[in-house]
């Protein structure tokens, strides 16, 4: 292993001797054999079953059913980057009415926080769905998705700003207060770029959770990824083949944006 | 380069820093009682003390980063505004170092000097960075421009922080314990800037532990324990006949050792 790259693994344990890499073998070649024995089981079971015949699987070779995928998936990551863009200024509101001298602000946007992290999100989506309307508030299918999954998302955003708040020093303030920088100008231009930094890593892994929460876009008939994977099920009543591709596609979107947090953080540092 | 506007170290010279009848509480501690002092135009001040003895405070409630229970202070003949925009426009006079350097970490070397004066000030960007590569090459830093303050020494950093309290043009600067956190072997270039700042007729409040320099370029030596002034005296006298006991006791466990 590299030693630029230090993890919390070298921290934990140290080096194995010679005994401890004997067991380390052993144990990887049993956990790789009933890894190996699960794949074939699982494997077998759906050819007895018939998912894997080709007219389950034969729809992806067609152009169609990709660009009906991708359409699906661009509804995706509108309403995802609609909602996160939202969430972050709501938090960042949130954040700051919390650390607010004022206390009726103060209690106001702690309930507010708390609210938004105790509801669920499917809460949030049913009262922009059957609630909104009686007041006559008509909405597109994508703010019936982006709002909701917003509102759902900012409390936590608040408190993760807030913990970045936090993690910079006082002298920071006081340095900039002693050159004459009003309180705003001192937390917008010295303390949040600071806060920032330290909390990427964790606002991507809440956009990660903004962007799955954008499934319950079926709900409102959103055309997103899961609500087409659900249109191709019905039509070609390839319900595995489908779900697989979905699954797959929304685990290399999530690990892009790991990877990209992880770059981020790294290169902050 | 000369700091200030003009050199007098007179008698008669204007008051920069008055404060008076000024009291402090944290909780139940009497931190700072009945504190009066003034420092006038060009004066250097030195404030010594054992921990503990509130000379920090006193040093933080010269620009408010510490709020005052009862008394006045005065900047420049200016009564200390509580809060806004004419407090900021004070503090700005009066500049501050600090024992923890306090540069700002996710900005350059160079940013870090010019981001006050183009924030407050209102000064264009390239005659902010013009001045203060003036002033970083005047405390022996501006190679080190382009650098984020990390990369750079403890001494280093102080005299960035020091150059960056200067591109202000304060009337007067405070110094809180500015070699406290350094590694013995930077003590001497920070001092030597200071030292050089004291020639050029900076008025100066500093808190410190370095009795030489203290001597060396101190004007009045203010003596503080249990948050009182005891002694105010010229360097010379202050440390060859110091009047209390607990100045004599604190001089003796300094030099004892």
């Amino acid at each position: 292993m590299k030693q630029t790259q230090s993890s919390i693994r070298d921290v934990l344990y140290e080096a194995p001797g010679p005994k401890a890499r004997k067991r380390i073998a052993v144990i990887t070649v049993l956990s790789l054999l009933a890894l190996a024995a699960l794949a074939v089981a699982v494997i077998r079971r759906f050819a007895q079953t018939g998912q894997l015949d080709a007219r389950y699987w034969s729809i992806f070779t067609r152009y169609t059913t990709w660009r009906f995928l991708g359409y699906g998936l661009t509804g995706t990551m509108t309403a995802a980057l609609t909602a996160g863009v939202i969430t972050f200024f709501a938090g960042l509101l949130l954040m700051m009415g919390r650390i607010s001298s004022c206390k009726v602000l103060r209690v106001l946007c702690t309930v507010l926080i708390e609210f938004s992290r105790g509801v669920p999100t499917l809460l949030f989506i049913y009262f922009f769905l059957l609630v909104v309307p009686q007041f006559g508030i008509r909405l597109p299918a994508l703010w019936k998705v982006a709002l909701p999954v917003a509102i759902s998302a900012c409390g936590v955003v608040a408190e993760v700003l807030r913990s970045g708040v936090n993690a910079v020093p006082k002298g920071q303030t006081e340095a900039a207060l002693s050159l004459g920088m009003q309180r705003r100008s001192a937390f917008f231009k010295i303390i949040f770029p600071q806060a920032l930094r330290y909390v990427i890593p964790a606002l991507i892994s809440e956009l990660v959770i903004v962007l799955k929460d954008t499934t319950f876009a079926y709900i409102v008939n959103y055309s997103d990824l899961m609500q087409n994977a659900r249109v191709l099920i019905s039509n070609y009543d390839a319900l595995l083949s489908v779900y697989l591709v979905t699954a797959v596609i929304y685990i290399l979107i999530n690990y892009a944006l790991n990877k990209i947090s992880v770059a981020v953080a790294r290169r902050t540092q | 380069m000369n700091f200030s506007e003009n050199n007098t170290t007179s008698a008669n010279a204007a008051p920069i820093i008055e404060l008076s009848h000024v009291d402090k509480h944290f909780g139940s501690l009497h931190v700072l009682k009945d504190i009066s002092l003034t420092v006038k135009k060009g004066e250097v001040v030195v404030i010594i003390g054992p921990s503990g003895s509130g000379k920090s405070t006193l040093c933080r409630t010269i620009n408010r980063l510490e709020t005052i229970d009862s008394g006045e202070i005065r900047i420049d003949g200016t009564a200390l505004p509580e809060e806004g925009k004419k407090l900021a426009l004070l503090r700005s006079q009066v500049g501050m170092v600090f024992q923890s350097f306090n540069l700002f970490s996710h900005k350059t070397i160079l940013d870090n000097v010019t981001i006050a004066p183009i924030d407050v000030l209102g000064k264009s960007k390239k005659e902010a960075r013009a001045e203060a590569m003036d002033l970083l090459k005047r405390v022996g830093v501006d190679s080190q421009a382009s650098k984020v303050p990390a990369q750079l020494s403890g001494g280093q950093q102080q005299r960035v922080a020091i150059a960056r309290a200067l591109a202000m043009h304060p009337k007067a600067i405070l110094f809180d314990e500015p070699t406290s956190a350094l590694d013995p072997e930077m003590i001497g270039e920070v001092l030597d800037v200071m030292t050089s700042l004291a020639k050029d007729g900076m008025t100066m409040v500093i808190v410190t532990h370095e009795m030489n320099f203290a001597r060396r370029v101190a004007d009045r030596i203010i003596f503080m324990d249990g948050g009182s002034i005891l002694e105010e005296n010229t360097p010379d006298e202050f440390f060859s006949h110091p009047q209390t006991k607990r100045a004599q006791d604190f001089l003796n466990s300094i030099q004892a050792h």
